[in-house]
Order: C-alpha cells, then structure tokens, then sequence
C-alpha cells in the first residue's frame, strides 16, 4: 500500500493537531449540564441505586472520545490517497484464450468439475485481479474462434461473459485463429499478455500455434505468452464414435447396414453398449469391450430402419461405474447418420437369348434393378452400358469372353468352355456330373441358397489362387469362385443350359445375393461432414447436380423437439457447385436449394465431430511447446479494489461512522 | 420544550423568587370565587347550618346540660322546674356560639417556585378561594406563608370586605428558601391561641418532616387538612426526554450529584414519587387527616368544590 496523497509526516502533524483539537472539544462537552430538581432527597434514593454502572460510563466516555479520534484518523488516511501496489504498476491488457474444445468437457478432478469449470475459475481469478487501469480480453477458442468479452477493463462485463457466453463444444480448438485474434488485438497496448487455458489436447495446428505464440513471447516488445494447463495430472477415460455411417440395402430399402467406429482413447479397458436409435426407438446395438486404445469397426447388418436419420450412442452399462467413467464426456458418444437415397442399380445381361431363367431372374428384381440385355457381340468392355453398369452378367454359352473383361463386377457363366478365356481363375479339371457337395453357407452370395440335389451334365473346377473364395465345391474342388480384387467375381463353372439349378429356388436367390453383394460394393457409406466453422463442400456429394446453383438455406438440427420454436435457416451462397456451411453442432442439417434447375430439392446431412484426435483428453504440451518460463504460476491475488480511489471508501466508512455515532448519541448509547 | 425546562431551568433563575404574582387575583379571579362561594354553600347548607361552633358550653340559646349550682353562678340559670320536681339545684347550661378560625398555610419553599412558580400560584388560588368561602360563610380566616427562611401571618380576619387583604398578603408575601413543614407548622401551632381547622397547602417534599409537621398541628387540636400541590412532570419526568450525563441540583440547598439519567432510571424516580406521595396519603388519612393530591394541570375550582364535596373544611 503505498500514499498517493499527502506524505506520511504531513498527514502525522494534522493527526496530533487534529487530536489535540477533538481532545479539548471533547473535554468541553464532557462537562455536566446542570439540571435543577424540587426534590433532590427522592432522587438520592433512585440514585444510589445505578452507582454500580459508573464503571460503564467512563467506558462509553472513553469509546466516544476513541470515535472521535477514529474518524480523524480516517479522514487523515483519506488525504493521503492510499493505493495498493497493483494500481500503480503499467495498465496491463490480458488477452484470456479460453480451450473450449470437446475434451474440456472432461472431468478434471474427483469433485467433478470439468477442464472447463477450472479454466473458468482462473480467468476469473485473472480478472478479479485486474487493477483500475488494467483490461482484459476473452477469446473462446473452440471449432469457431468467438469473442465473448471485447477489450475492457470493467471487470462484471468480463465475469459476467464467463458466466454465460463460454462453453465446451465440439470440435477442435482452433488456437491458430484465436492467437492470432489476440495479438492483433494487444498491438499497440501496453504490457499485452496472452493466457492461454487449455487441457492441451490439442491436434497438430493448435500446438503449433501454442507453440508459435511461447517462442514470441519470449521475444522484447512481443506480447507475452503464458500457458495454463488443465487437468493433466487427472486420468480420465473416453470412449469415441469417431466414424458413423448407413446405407440401404439395393434389394430391400426397408432395411440398412451401418457401420459405426469406435475407439477407446483412455487408459483403461472400457465396456458399454452401442445402441442405434432411429426416431428414438432402438434398432440395433451390441455390447462392446474396447482395450485401451484400440478401435472398433462394427458393421450390423439389415437392422430394421425406415426413416432416413439415424443415431447411434454409446451407453455405459446399468449399475457399473466404471463403464460410466470409461465413456468419458458425452459430447463425442453420440453420432448422427442420413441415410443416402437408392439409385437403382446397372445391371447389363450379356446372353445369347438360349437361357431366359436368368434374364427372368434378373427382371424379377425391377424395383431396383435398372437391366439392360446386350448381345455377345456387343459385351465388349466399350459398351457405354457395361461401362456404367454396376454388375454384368455373362451367360453366352459358345461365344467367347471379351479381352479383356470389363472393369467392373461380373458374374460369369462356365468361363472355361472355350480354350482361350480371359478370365484371371485357372481351371483346375473338368468334372463330369459333378456334385455340389461342399458349400459355404455363412457367405452373404450364399444366403438362403441351397445347392443339394443340383444335378448338372458337366462343369469345371478352379485352380483358386489365395484370396480366392471357394463357395461351392465338388469333392473339393471348388465350382463356385468368388474373387475379391478391386472389383468382384463370381465364376460359376457350369453352363446353366446343362444343369437344373434355373428349376430351382435357389436360383433366383443366387441372383439377388449377386446384385446384393455387388451393389453393396460399389454404394459406398456416406461419411458425415465432420464440425467445422466452415467446410467446403460440394452439392454433387449430396446427390443434387447444381452447378447453377447460387443459393440455399441451411437448417440446423433442433436441438429440442419439444420446443415449438423450430431454428432458424441460415441463407448460404453456392458457387460452382460448391458451398461453405457453418456447422458447429453436431445433428442432421437440412440443406434446400432456392434456385438453379434443382430449385426445391431437399437433401440432408449429417455432421459428427467423428474425429479421434478432438476425442483425445491426452495432453499433448511438453516442453518443446511450452517452456517452463511460458507456463502460468498460481492464479494471481484479488486486487483489493478493482475500481475507484480507495480515499473515497474511506471517506464512506468515516461518514458510515458518523452517521451511527450521531444516532447511537441521540440514543445516549453514546456520550 | 428545553430539557431544563421541564424540571428547572437553573438554580439561580429558580431561586431568585421572580415568581408574577401581579395577575394573581383579576376580575376573572373574582368572578370565579362569587360563583364558588355560591357552589360552596349550597353544598355545606345541605349537611350543616353555616355558621362554626365551638364545644364549649356557656352562654348561647341552646340547651346542652344540667349541673349542679355551684356557689357565684348565675341565678338565673338555675333551673326551677326540676328544683320543684326533685328538690335539687341545677343550673341549666348552654352551648355557647363562637366562630372557630380556618388557617391557610401555604407552603413558599423554593420547591413550590419551579417552573415560574406554578405550584405556588395553584397553592395560593386554592388558598384565596377556601378564605373567600370562609369570609363570606363569617368565619375568622388566618393565613400564613411559610418555608425555613419566611414566616408571615395575617392574624383571624372576619368578613368578606376582608378578601383583598387576603390577595394582597398572598401576593406580597415573601417567598423561597429551604422547606421546613414540620418548623412551619410548629410556629402555627405556637401562634394559634384558638384551634381551628388548619388547610396546609404543600408539595410536601420533605421526607421527614412532612407527616410530623401534620401530625404535631393534629396534637394541638387542629383539624388538619392536607392539600398535595404537584407538578405531573415533577412526579413523572419519564416523558420529559431528559436523558445523558447532567448533574442534578437541588433547588433548595447546595446539594448536587453526577448521574446518568436514563428511561430506566426516570421510571425508577417515578415510582419512587408515587410511593412516597402514597405513603404520606395513607399516613394522614389513617389519623383522620383529609388527604387532597392536587396537580397543577387540574383547575383550581374543581380542587375546591371537590375539597367541600368531601367536607369538613367548613360547616
């Protein structure tokens, strides 16, 4: 504390002068007034009686007089301004970047607060420590940079935007643009300093910006550079949908096949339920038990979905803590998935018209198959239809295989009746009434079909290669192929002609597996867009051809249903075909195009973080990043008054003071 | 109203006897005693005849007694009748009419001067109404001022010319000092020839002497009557806001003493005043002395009638 007024001595003559002063005015009105009584016997007698309380008296006297000199000495105090230390430092500026990526949702002790809750208790130790002069910044650094808080030295604004405007969202923190916020915006001002709290779960740009912004501030004239880390003494577990997607399957649009991945990024094993909702309700899930690190790709298959949007959730056991505390923050256990729309599939029948089982087969699937017969003459590989054909069938009996073969799926017919062939299978031997005698049942091109009893006049086995599937065999041989490479084979060795198999019912059921099994490769999962302020994207991914296209409206997923009020579209500007959506929450947005030839189209689109380096809670500051000089001590003391000159409180407690001396007085508590 | 207003406003304005008396006895004054001697005897005329008679039996109309005739009495006294009857010699005796004297003594200490002298004044309104009833009702009236330093007399006066000696005796008379009942009322006691019935008008703040000074009136065969002339904020002085450190000054001597007046403490006074006021009340009244409290805030005239009401001061 230091006197910003009068000097110490000064102030000790006006305090002996003024003493002195109240000593002899005091003294003057300790003297008695005189009050005449008739009867002065009769008050003897009362009298004597309150002699006992004399003792009291002298003590109220000598409290009155220590007032009196209490309020001098106050009043002395006042004129010499007294400051603390902190007001008479430079005026600092402190810019507070706050981490409010996913894995500050972390809890950061056993009490239970998050990274978060403690961040935000030092920024507002940071800001209660704030001299008169001094001002302050908040920078909330999550997927989109946000200024809570502009430049300001009123420290309830600053608290007050703690208190309501930062919170942990989605994402990565994104330190670059937030570092680079603050120091443009300390330029020019005196003592600038950069606080960075962060848990230092950070991807690769963010260190490098912490980074970036230590070494500077090590440098004179550069805003200085202090990091506090979060939470790194606290192990705490997460467990991460980090891909989530569905699609339809091409033979039965009432069912989906999704695909969610999950990885365990803590340190302890983790057990929980994977659940998949739609509209709320449960259609899939399954138990899982993660090692630490390790991820899991769970495909489950032909799960009852009509609706297009999809949830999927990881959910900690009933009654088991540990599970509950594996899981680690929510805001990473939840996923969202549209499933995309159908096209029909290419199906090109190349036949020479003897055998219209297949072709019969083929047209039983029309809901979703798109077929087109071509003549063996015209299955060449340069055929627009094969090229765009998503499976062809080969059934041309004499006529030779196109070489080469097209570079797409095929299913093909007894490829060895003819010496040259093109097809990459060997043949192991001719057979003669072969028996299908071997089957591998569990594979999808085999499902619901059985080969028993299937007579056929002749056929050849494959000399399979490894990778190679046998799906039927005869006395081991295999007559059945399957070869997987960038595109699938099925290679049938028999003719068709000469066997019963079209007369039975496992025929047409081969044939839609077929479709199946090709269509599922080629429609890929639609990957969700993961969270960002502003991604890049192209209309075409979504199934709308909109190169025209100048304007859409993005809506955002209702974060509650309940609530009657419905979000509000936001207007975007498409470019070529391309577009940049804001979307900083997870959900199914709604985009719909306002203009161009596709004017009404309406598709959706999931977003997910599904980003396993934002799940991760592992710091990752060492010393490299930030040296021990750039890491922020104890939070800083409370200044003892953030605002005002301390003379004039003073002055408050000695009229506060007088007011209750006069009041006590006229009371006679006092004298 | 000033804190020292209420019990005193200094020692020495209260004891420089500056008590105005000039307006003491207006035509107003006057009015008010014609309508109350009238008042007056319509209420004795209905219990007594007007005028006073003494015990002694000697030469008036009316019989009381027979003795015997002793040697020098008057002859013709002696009753013949009964001396034809039975033989002996009595003579008759008579009661004999005399006008027994009322005596006004008002009380001038420095206590009564207090606040301008407003007990005073009230003590002696009371005085000249009880001597103009009794002037008029032609009885002998004597007045006496008294305290330790003053003693003055007007000698048994009779007729109702009379009354404005009474006025100016009571507004001449000198005033203040010490109270001293008991010497007061020894001197009247010593003055009086004749008992009569004796109305001392006080405040009577004098722990000892007050009932001695009654009691040793009552001895020498004084019909006693106690008028008790307080001042209500005197008595209670709980409302007066007087409080804080003061040194308390008797207003009849030198004595003084430091306290802290409090509410606590005023209460105290107050019930202290009414046990004394009390305890003298009952002493007189237990040994046939009427007892009159008096406060200054009550009019005069309602004090007097209320005094005949009960009677015993005229008959």
């Amino acid at each position: 504390m230091n006197l910003a007024g009068w000097a110490l001595a000064e102030l000790g003559v006006v305090f002996a002068v003024g003493s002195g002063v109240i000593t002899l005015l005091y003294l003057l009105r300790m003297r008695r007034r005189q009050v005449v009584v008739p009867f002065a016997a009769l008050w003897d007698q009362v009298t004597r009686e309150s002699e006992s309380r004399r003792l009291w008296r002298k003590l109220r006297r000598l409290f009155s007089w220590l007032v009196q000199l209490l309020l001098l000495a106050l009043v002395c105090l006042a004129l010499g301004d007294p400051r603390p230390e902190v007001w008479l430092r430079d005026p600092a500026t402190t810019a507070i970047v706050i981490d409010t990526s996913a894995s500050m949702a972390a809890a950061a002790d056993e009490d239970g607060n998050t990274r978060l809750t403690l961040a935000l208790e030092r920024a507002r130790a940071e800001v209660e420590a704030l001299g008169p002069a001094d001002h302050a910044l908040i920078i909330a650094a999550g997927s989109e940079v946000s200024v809570p808080a502009p430049i300001t030295g009123e420290a309830g604004t600053l608290l007050r935007a703690l208190e309501e405007d930062v919170a942990a969202g989605p994402g990565e923190a994104d330190l670059s643009r937030a570092l680079l916020l603050a120091r443009n915006a300390l330029s020019g001002r005196s003592s600038p300093r950069i606080l960075v709290l962060t848990d230092g779960a950070l991807d690769g740009p963010a260190l490098d910006a912490v980074g970036r912004c230590t070494a500077r501030g090590q440098l004179e004239g550069e805003a200085r550079c202090e990091v506090f880390e979060i939470g790194a003494e606290h192990e705490v577990g997460n467990v991460a949908i980090t891909a989530f997607a569905a699609r339809r399957y091409p033979s039965n649009h009432d069912k989906v096949e999704v695909l969610v991945e999950v990885q365990n990024l803590g340190e302890q094993p983790a057990r929980f339920e994977l659940r998949v909702t739609a509209d709320g309700l449960p259609v899939g899930g399954k138990q899982l038990e993660l090692a630490p690190g390790a991820r899991a790709r769970e495909v489950l298959p032909k799960l009852e979905a009509a609706r297009e949007r999809l949830v999927a959730e990881l959910i900690a056991l009933p009654n088991d803590r540990e599970s509950a505390e594996s899981l680690g923050p929510k805001i990473d256990d939840r996923a969202y998935a549209v499933i995309p729309p159908l096209d029909p599939m290419e199906v090109v029948l190349v036949t020479d018209g003897t055998n219209l089982f297949l072709e019969a087969a083929l047209l039983t699937l029309d809901d979703y198959v798109r077929l087109t017969t071509l003549t063996p003459s015209e299955g060449d590989p340069s055929n627009p239809a094969i090229e765009t054909a998503n499976v062809v069938f080969y059934d041309i009996a004499d006529n030779p295989l196109p070489d080469p073969l097209p570079d797409t799926n095929l299913v093909i017919f007894d490829p060895h009746r003819l010496d040259k062939t093109p097809v990459p299978v060997a043949k192991l031997k001719d057979l003669v009434s072969p028996r299908l005698s071997e089957q591998k049942k569990d594979h999808p091109l085999l499902e619901g079909v059985v080969f028993k009893d299937v007579n056929m006049h002749s056929g050849d086995s494959f000399d399979i290669d490894p990778g190679d599937v046998a799906l039927v065999s005869h006395l081991g041989d295999p007559i059945v192929v399957l070869r997987e490479a960038e595109h699938g084979m099925l290679l049938i060795g028999f003719d068709l002609r000469s066997s019963d198999l079209p007369l039975r019912t496992a025929f047409p059921l081969l044939v839609a597996n077929a479709v199946d099994y090709f269509g599922m490769r080629e429609a890929g999962f639609v990957a969700a867009i993961p969270i960002g302020a502003s991604r890049d994207l192209a209309l075409a991914d979504f199934g709308v051809p909109g190169m025209d296209v100048s304007l859409l409206e993005v809506t955002p997923p209702d974060l509650d249903p309940d609530d009657d009020e419905a979000p509000e579209p936001q207007r975007v500007r498409a470019q070529d075909g391309r577009f940049r959506m804001r979307a900083l929450i997870p959900g199914v947005y709604t985009i719909a195009v306002q203009d161009g030839d596709a004017e009404g189209s309406v598709v959706e689109v999931a977003v997910n973080q599904a980003n396993a380096a934002a799940s991760n809670l592992e710091s990752r500051l060492d010393e490299a990043t930030v040296p021990e000089a750039s890491r922020a001590g104890e939070p800083p003391d409370p200044a003892p008054l953030s605002e005002g000159p301390l003379w004039t409180l003073i002055m408050l407690i000695a009229v506060t003071l007088i007011a209750i001396e006069w009041a006590t007085y006229h009371r006679r508590k006092t004298v | 109203m000033a804190l020292g207003q209420r019990i005193g406003r200094g020692r020495r304005q209260q004891k420089t006897k500056q008590v105005d008396r000039s307006d003491l006895f207006d035509e107003e004054f006057l009015r008010q005693l014609e309508l109350l001697q009238v008042i007056a005897r319509r209420l004795i005329r209905g219990r007594q005849r007007a005028e006073r008679k003494t015990r002694k039996v000697g030469s008036g109309l009316e019989f009381a007694d027979h003795r015997e005739y002793s040697p020098g009495d008057d002859i013709r006294n002696v009753d013949w009748g009964v001396y034809a009857r039975l033989g002996q010699t009595l003579v008759r005796l008579f009661e004999e009419d005399e006008d027994l004297p009322l005596r006004l003594v008002v009380d001038v200490s420095d206590s009564m001067l207090t606040k301008d002298g407003q007990k005073l004044i009230y003590a002696q309104k009371i005085a000249a109404a009880l001597a103009y009833v009794g002037l008029a009702g032609l009885d002998r009236v004597g007045l006496t001022a008294f305290s330790a330093k003053v003693h003055e007399t007007i000698p048994a006066i009779r007729g109702k010319g009379r009354i404005f000696r009474v006025f100016e005796f009571l507004k001449n008379t000198q005033i203040g000092g010490p109270t001293d009942i008991y010497g007061g009322c020894k001197r009247v006691a010593a003055q009086s020839s004749q008992p009569g019935v004796t109305v001392v008008l006080s405040d009577f703040y004098d722990l000892e002497g007050a009932f001695d000074g009654l009691n040793m009136l009552r001895f020498r065969k004084h019909e006693v009557v106690a008028i008790q002339v307080l001042d209500p904020i005197e008595a209670n002085p709980v409302d007066t806001g007087l409080r804080g450190d003061v040194t308390l000054v008797d207003v009849e001597g030198d004595d003084t003493r430091d306290v802290t007046l409090s509410a606590s403490l005023l209460e105290s006074y107050a019930e202290a005043h009414e046990r004394f006021c009390t305890h003298l009340a009952n002493k007189c009244r237990s040994r046939g002395m009427p007892f009159f409290s008096a406060s200054i805030d009550e009019p005069f005239d309602d004090l007097v009638l209320r005094i005949f009401r009960l009677g015993g001061v005229l008959r």
